[in-house]
């Protein structure tokens, strides 16, 4: 994202008379991204979607000045309209506020859940890629162990033992998606290594420490950040999924999925509890499935 | 006759009667499809106290005698007559005669008293049908058909108790099972229907008793119901209860909320209300748990509720604050609604004056400590969730954070055993002033840990005074000096709302406002 | 061949007994305290008291030391004994049997349905000429992946159920009531099947001996249905495994909405109970699942691929 805006402001500056080279390289650049943006309005969308989810979670008032908690019990069950974007709820909370102040919540919950798999499966990768022979055969085979479990199951069991709670449930997500990223950090670092510069840093002598650090690891990372963004999608539904059951937050914090499973208790008297939320959260999970494919293909075949 | 001077006093409220009473020739046969939000996780009527399974199990038993809704008149079931000693301590019951359960056995006194005899051990879930029999000394068999039962001391509300679910009357065979295997394998009793399958947390199906000849003197049909089977279906999700009946999947629903009675209304569905007797809804805390023991607190917290409010958003058209620690429908009940008024200003100083300060998250500290309590709450009725949030939201003015634990229906009885709670959500429904007793006295299973005080005396002398203005005078001590300590925290009375689809009949309120489906039928 | 299953099924066993393991240490040995759990749970009535929780913990023997409880479990898994359910007191075994046929017919709707639906817009997508239709539809997983299916259901029920009340809300009640959840669950994995086929699709009718048949004169639905369907389901069918699991995970969250009776349901309740046996339970047999459906995939693909049987069996899971 930043790259974008980056071209942009340069496509707004005149080119220095200094330095007619570099401009020259830099507006070609410029314009092959604009173009790349242009041709594709989703990923535009995708991108403004994104940011205002992240705008949401961290300054909420941007967008809505009203109480999620607290509500006008008068005003309970409002149709949306002007007054109430997405309605009003049993209480006479306003719903819009409501997701605003959860995207913080939910997104919270969706960053330690990737963050979770990609460190522990990061680092599993690594080693299992890295250090070879019997510990990759060890690693790998509890890698298949987990990819057995289907990952639902693996988090539910996880909820089980830990308890309920954002935090708890995030982590259950996460663990749940460490054997994917231990498998494409493996698989990547496998490539990497066998590299030609990385033989070299070898036969020079280098410490080992320092051949990952500097040579496998930066050429390893990008699939598997790649993975990450892609896994952010997934990761905000299964999150979802398990306060939508139960086990998230308790109320009145207004994660998504509560929201939705609140919303269904007035199914056939306030369809907009239910649809606005779940279409929110459609919403980012599209967004985001859309930026990692243009970081994952096309972006690199601009 | 002593009862009947006493359950005169029940004036009934909203509702009453049933639904679509007269409405064309009642039609034999058919299935009752009727959608509950929970499941006690036990179907032994003598062990179950949530209204949802009530609504099931209490078909499958008969009762000694039966209530009149209307009037609280205690009259004829299983018993044809009885009487009472001047003191209030012997009960002598004659049975009708050819009574037999659904697996063959008769109705004899001895079959009563294995009944009887077993209650005190029932164990935590039994609270309800143990304080019936407290101070239970013994049954005497006369005959096979009248008996004695014996108490220690004077037990007026005896004989009320012999018409609820709790002391319905189980077949020996059952009586011999252990508590868990009742409630997991069902009774036998000598109901008009019998359970046919049990599926937890599912579906409970109860089918018609060929040849029940001996209803209540209530019932307008003789013999057997006019339904052949009963499906009692689980449905946790009001949203999806309020669906099925508006799309003819269900036939009946419990627990109706205010959010759906507009849509109900609209789509042809009978509303049937009725308010509950007993201990209203409220908070009740464990008050040896810190910072409930602190008096003042609880006060405070008690000030905060606006009762109005949640009774008007969340709850059935009609439903009303609670006035006293009693709904305004039981016996005995007086009015301390003075007490139980929404003032934050007087809540706050309260507060201050007992050391509280304000936190930087607008919540009150004290020594460090945080003003937050946790109620913990069951998904008994649909009510539940949003009542709690609300109150959650008005406490938090006064600076009190309300945490709320969700438990399921099945542990409740056990969270009672153990204390483990700050504050309970809930109600007691029973249309006798003894339910006090046996929800607040320090001597009995006091799951509200109560401290030994003056009130236990009160409640003991209610239960053993024969003389009825006398007993109902300290029934009115007893609910003053509770709600002054707020030993319990009074939030709103109980209305029983029920959505019935338009062709089916003949659905009764019992005095406890729990239904009677023996003379349902369905056009 | 004959060495190559002996050793796919040693492998598969050994994948069931560290499924096994995990949950083990997962539910047995993180913080969350069983007993206190059962103690405060079901049908076990008796009050919560110091001397109850001990001799519980004796009679499950969490006294011993972890080692011995693992091999004392483990034995009796190895006999299909995973304990009794706390909440109601079953055997876990029999839980799940009765639970397991209602979720079944669901998960062979659902899967029925994804198959048709992907399958068909893969194959729509790849033959249409017309560029905005292809466009259309190849948009339209990636929008099937994204949509919570909890939602999805929701939203089907207030539009068939509620408003239209063409079909019912809730149950189990027969193949009408079986529309609206394998719908919904059918959306997601439906979703994924296209993608998986359409991108093979596209890869075999770049193939050479495409074009050949090309050449020869044969014609264009021929060619699509007969030729590169054909070579292109094969690779789909690697991925059978990760639906079958995706269909059992999802089944958890439709059950619940639709009140259905099943799998999914007893799952969710038996989290929410810490009804630790049984959730135990269902994680192994999640697992079994997986194992055996890739089991059967990876025997019979060699069957049907004679190249890879010809290069003697390949690694067991499809990436």
């Amino acid at each position: 994202m930043s790259s974008t805006l980056d071209a942009l402001g340069v496509l707004d500056a005149a080119p220095e008379p200094g330095a007619p080279e570099r401009a020259v390289r830099r507006r070609a650049g410029a314009g092959r991204t604009v173009r790349f943006f242009l041709r594709r309005p989703g990923l535009v969308l995708s991108v403004l979607v994104i940011a205002a989810v992240v705008l949401a979670s961290f300054w909420p008032g941007l967008f809505t000045s009203r109480d999620p908690l607290t509500g006008v019990p008068a005003q309970a069950f409002r149709a949306p309209g002007a007054a109430h974007w997405f309605g009003t709820d049993e209480l006479g909370r306003d719903v819009y506020a409501r997701v605003v102040h959860g995207a913080a919540l939910s997104l919270k919950a969706t960053l330690i859940a990737v963050a979770v798999s990609f460190a522990a499966g990061g680092l599993l990768g690594l080693l299992a890629g890295f250090a070879g022979r019997w510990i990759d055969d060890v690693l790998m085979r509890f890698v298949d162990v987990l990819l057995s479990i289907p990952a639902l199951f693996l988090s539910l069991a996880l909820v089980t033992a830990l308890g309920y709670g954002t935090v708890k449930v995030a982590v259950a997500v996460g663990v749940a998606s460490v054997a994917t990223f231990a498998r494409v950090m493996r698989s990547e670092v496998l490539r990497v290594r066998q590299a030609v510069f990385v033989e070299a840093a070898r036969s020079c002598g280098t410490r080992w420490y320092a051949v990952l650090g500097r040579h496998v690891l930066p050429n390893a990372i990008g699939p598997v950040l790649v993975l990450a963004t892609l896994d952010f999608g997934t990761a905000v539904l299964a999150v979802s999924s398990l306060s939508f059951l139960g086990y998230g937050a308790a109320p009145p914090a207004p994660e998504w999925g509560t929201l939705i499973s609140d919303g269904r208790n007035y199914l056939a008297n306030a369809w907009w509890m239910t649809a606005l939320p779940g279409l929110t959260i459609a919403a980012t999970v599209l967004a985001t499935n859309r930026i990692a494919r243009a970081l994952d293909g096309e972006w690199g075949r601009r | 006759m002593l009862a009947a001077g006493l359950t005169a006093l029940t004036a009934c409220g909203s509702g009453g009667g049933g639904s679509g009473a007269g409405a064309g020739t009642p039609r034999t046969g058919g299935t009752l499809t009727f959608a509950v939000g929970s499941d006690a996780g036990c179907t032994d009527p003598q062990q179950v106290g949530s209204n949802d399974t009530i609504y099931s199990v209490r078909q499958l038993v008969d009762s000694l005698t039966d209530q009149d809704p209307s009037t609280g008149k205690i009259v004829p079931w299983l018993a044809q007559s009885w009487t009472i000693s001047r003191d209030a301590r012997t009960f002598t019951f004659h049975l009708r005669p050819g009574v037999t359960f659904s697996d063959g056995s008769a109705l004899t006194s001895e079959v009563v008293k294995a009944n009887f005899d077993a209650v005190p051990k029932l164990g935590p879930l039994g609270l309800l049908a143990e304080g019936y029999l407290s101070g239970y000394q013994g049954t005497d068999v006369v005959d096979d058909l009248t008996f004695k039962v014996r108490f220690k001391q004077p037990n007026a509300q005896f004989l009320q108790a012999t018409a609820t679910h709790s002391l319905g009357i189980e077949a020996a065979a059952s009586v011999r099972k252990t508590p868990q295997q009742r409630c997991a394998e069902g009774i036998v009793g000598s109901g008009p229907f019998t359970l046919q399958k049990y599926v937890p947390s599912q579906s409970i199906t109860l089918a018609a008793r060929k040849g029940y000849a001996w209803g209540s003197s209530l019932w307008k049909k003789q013999g057997a119901a006019y339904l052949d089977r009963l499906v009692f279906k689980i449905l946790p999700e009001s949203g999806v209860r309020t669906g099925g009946l508006q799309s003819g999947q269900v036939d009946a629903i419990g627990s109706v909320g205010r959010a759906d009675e507009s849509a109900l209304k609209s789509s042809g569905v009978q509303l049937l209300a009725r308010a509950n007797p007993g201990v209203v809804f409220g908070l009740s805390p464990n008050n040896t748990r810190s910072p409930l023991t602190d008096e003042k607190v609880r006060q405070a917290i008690a000030l905060g509720i606006d009762r109005q409010q949640i009774a008007q958003t969340v709850f059935p058209t009609g439903t009303q604050p609670a006035t006293s620690v009693l709904a305004h429908t039981t016996p005995g009940y007086v009015n301390v609604g003075a007490a139980l008024s929404h003032d934050p200003a007087r809540a706050k100083s309260l507060l201050q004056s007992d050391g509280w300060t304000p936190g930087g998250d607008g919540v009150l500290q004290k020594g460090g400590k945080k003003l937050s309590i946790t109620a913990t709450w069951a998904p008994v009725a649909a009510t539940n969730k949003p009542a709690l949030e609300l109150l959650q939201q008005q406490l938090k003015t006064i600076g009190v954070q309300l945490a709320l634990k969700e438990q399921p229906v099945a542990q409740l009885a056990q969270l009672q055993t153990s204390g483990n709670f700050d504050l309970l959500f809930g109600n007691v429904t029973r249309a006798d002033p003894d339910i006090l007793r046996s929800s607040f006295s320090s001597k009995l299973a006091n799951p509200y840990r109560l401290p030994a005080t003056g009130l236990d005396g009160l409640l003991d002398g209610q239960a053993a005074e024969p003389d009825q203005a006398k007993r109902l005078d300290l029934v009115a001590q007893a609910q003053r000096q509770i709600v002054q300590h707020a030993y319990t925290i009074p939030v709103v009375e109980l209305q029983t709302e029920l959505g019935v689809a338009k062709k089916v009949h003949g659905v009764l309120f019992d005095a406890s406002s729990r239904i009677q489906l023996h003379d349902a039928w369905i056009g | 061949m004959r060495r190559y299953a002996a050793l796919r099924l040693a492998q598969a066993a050994g994948v069931l007994w560290a499924a096994y393991t995990v949950s083990f240490l997962v539910l047995d040995l993180l913080p969350g305290d069983p007993v206190s759990a059962m103690a405060g749970a079901g049908a076990d009535q008796a009050g919560v008291d110091p001397a109850q929780i001990a001799r519980l913990r004796s009679e499950y023997g969490f006294d011993d030391p972890i080692p011995v409880q693992y091999v004392h479990y483990l034995g009796r898994a190895l006999r299909g004994d995973f304990g009794d359910s706390v909440a109601g007191g079953r055997p876990v075994t029999s839980v799940i049997g009765d639970a397991l046929p209602s979720t079944l017919q669901l998960v062979a709707a659902g899967m029925a349905l994804a198959v048709l639906f992907g399958g068909g817009l893969a194959l729509a997508a790849t033959y249409t000429a017309r560029r905005w239709l292809r466009q259309l539809l190849l948009s339209l997983p990636p929008l099937g992946v994204s949509v919570p299916t909890f939602w999805a259901g929701l939203m089907l029920v207030e539009i068939f159920s509620f408003r239209a009340r063409l079909l019912p809300a809730f149950g189990n009640g027969g193949l009408r009531g079986l529309i609206l959840p394998a719908v919904t669950l059918a959306i997601p994995t439906g979703a994924i099947v296209a993608q998986v086929l359409a991108k093979s699709l596209l890869t075999a009718l770049d193939e050479p001996y495409i074009q050949t048949a090309r050449a020869k004169g044969a014609g264009r639905p021929r060619i699509h249905l007969r030729h590169a369907l054909r070579n292109a389901s094969l690779p789909a069918l690697t991925v059978v495994g990760v639906l079958v699991g995706q269909l059992m995970a999802n089944s958890v969250v439709i059950e619940t909405v639709f009140s259905r009776n099943g799998l999914g349901r007893v799952t969710a309740g038996a989290v929410a109970a810490q009804d630790i046996p049984l959730v135990q339970g269902v994680v192994v047999f999640g697992a079994l699942v997986f194992v055996l459906v890739n089991l059967i995939v990876d025997l019979v693909y060699p069957l049907l691929d004679p190249r890879i049987a010809a290069a003697g069996g390949r690694r067991w899971r499809p990436a």
